[in-house]
Order: structure tokens, then C-alpha cells, then sequence
């Protein structure tokens, strides 16, 4: 069962061969809902030129860091290694990560309102993103406290 | 050939006008899907509040639907909205 403590200042994952392709299972299959997931943020202007100015100059530049935290997770991943030690940046890329695969799973589960985690109907929780999404929920949780320990 | 007196001149007047730029607001807007104590280590991580002060502006994200979580002027106000997109926060900025 996968579990992260920190030792030394750093934090330690570990992830059976089991857990490590599931995880990259889950990746495979939400990369391609991340994008419509993210883009529901809302605009960062009320103004439609500076707006216009935003995408054009900045959104670009968060767009290639949600690709290069995916990159640091699935190459963490695909190591081949049991124990995974990380350090802060890898940390934050993952806690990004997680964050975009959860936002692309609720979204594809049409989540839009706070209480669904104890409102969800039995169909709901049915669904396979439904169990991504607490799953993954659960390893940010436990590499959050790892990070605060 | 002459010379002419020197007349003292009065140094002009010099009026010094500090123009402040109006600062902004980085408005946080509550998602139904990140995790609380994710938000909690952004709001630290980005704007170095303490543990208190950061657990507070999360939860009135997570009760009113949204906090100002720095005043700042526009160009530094657009970095931090631009960093909190990238650690995925619904994260928008606003004039005063």
C-alpha cells in the first residue's frame, strides 16, 4: 500500500509496481480532459484587452508548466522504482499534478458543487473517475501532511 | 565691453508628484474539487503567510465562494494570478 513520510528533509514515496502503473493508468486516461478541465478557470481580467493580452503572453507559459509537472510524475513513475525520493520541486511538481487529474476526473464526472463527496448518488460512484478522484485525493492528502510534518 | 550683472535667478519650483498606481485585488474563487489543505500550502507557499492566516483566507474561499488573498500592484498582482492558475486555483485580479 503506498505510503510517504519524510526523512531528512526529504519526501519518500513509496509504490508497489502495482500502484506505480495504476497510477500511470490513470494519468493515460485523464491527460486528454485536462485541458477542457482547465479551461473553466476563470479569466484572469474583467477587461477583454488585457484579457487578450494574458493568453497571449502568460497562459502559454502555465500551459507548458501542466505539461512539465505531468512530464516529472510519469517520469517518476515509470522508474521502475519502489521507493521514490523526491525532492520539493518534484513534491510540487506531483501536488500540481494531482491537482490537474482531479480537476480533469470531476469534470468528466460533472462535479460543479462542494458536498460531493457525501452527496454523490450510488451511479456516481460507480463510475471509474470517481475512484481516480479519491484516490488520487487521498495521495495528495498524505504527500501534503508528508510536506508539513 | 560689458558685463552683464548677474541677476539671481530663483530656482523654479519644483512640484514632485508621486503617481501611485491603484493596486489590485488576487481574487481565490472556490472550486468544489481541490483539496482544502492544498489551497492552505499554495496560499503560503505563493504569498508566505503563516499557517492561521492562510487556514483563514481558505476558508472564507470555501464559505463566501472567494477571497482577496493580496492587494498588489497590476504587474505583480497578474504573476501571482498566473501562479496560482498554475497550481490549478481559480484565481482572478481586480482593481481596487
Amino acid at each position: 500500500m503506498a505510503s510517504v513520510l519524510k526523512r531528512r528533509g526529504r519526501i519518500q514515496v513509496r509504490l508497489d509496481e502495482r500502484e506505480r502503473n495504476a497510477l500511470l493508468d490513470i494519468m493515460a486516461r485523464l491527460q486528454t480532459h485536462i485541458s477542457r478541465a482547465l479551461a473553466t478557470t476563470p479569466r484572469a481580467y474583467d477587461d477583454e484587452t488585457k484579457q487578450a493580452e494574458f493568453d497571449r503572453w502568460v497562459r502559454p507559459e502555465i500551459e507548458r508548466g501542466y505539461e512539465a509537472d505531468l512530464d516529472v510524475l510519469r517520469d517518476s513513475l515509470s522508474a521502475g522504482e519502489e521507493l521514490l525520493v523526491l525532492t520539493e520541486a518534484q513534491v510540487y511538481a506531483w501536488l500540481r499534478g494531482f491537482n490537474q487529474l482531479r480537476l480533469a476526473a470531476a469534470s468528466l464526472l460533472g462535479i460543479t458543487e462542494d458536498g460531493w463527496e457525501t452527496e454523490a448518488s450510488d451511479e456516481l460512484r460507480a463510475q471509474p473517475e470517481f475512484g481516480m478522484l479519491m484516490a488520487l485525493g487521498l495521495l495528495q492528502e498524505d504527500l501534503l501532511a508528508a510536506l508539513e510534518s | 565691453m560689458t558685463t552683464a550683472t548677474p541677476v539671481p535667478v530663483e530656482a523654479p519650483v519644483r512640484e514632485e508628484r508621486t503617481v501611485r498606481e491603484p493596486g489590485w485585488n488576487v481574487i481565490v474563487w472556490n472550486d468544489p474539487v481541490t483539496l482544502m489543505s492544498y489551497v492552505v500550502l499554495v496560499l503560503r507557499k505563493l504569498f508566505g503567510y503563516d499557517h492561521v492566516t492562510a487556514t483563514t483566507l481558505m476558508l472564507q474561499v470555501h464559505e463566501e465562494g472567494k477571497a482577496i488573498v493580496a492587494t498588489q500592484p497590476r504587474e505583480q498582482a497578474e504573476v501571482s494570478v498566473a501562479r496560482l492558475h498554475a497550481f490549478g486555483l481559480q484565481a482572478t485580479l481586480a482593481r481596487l
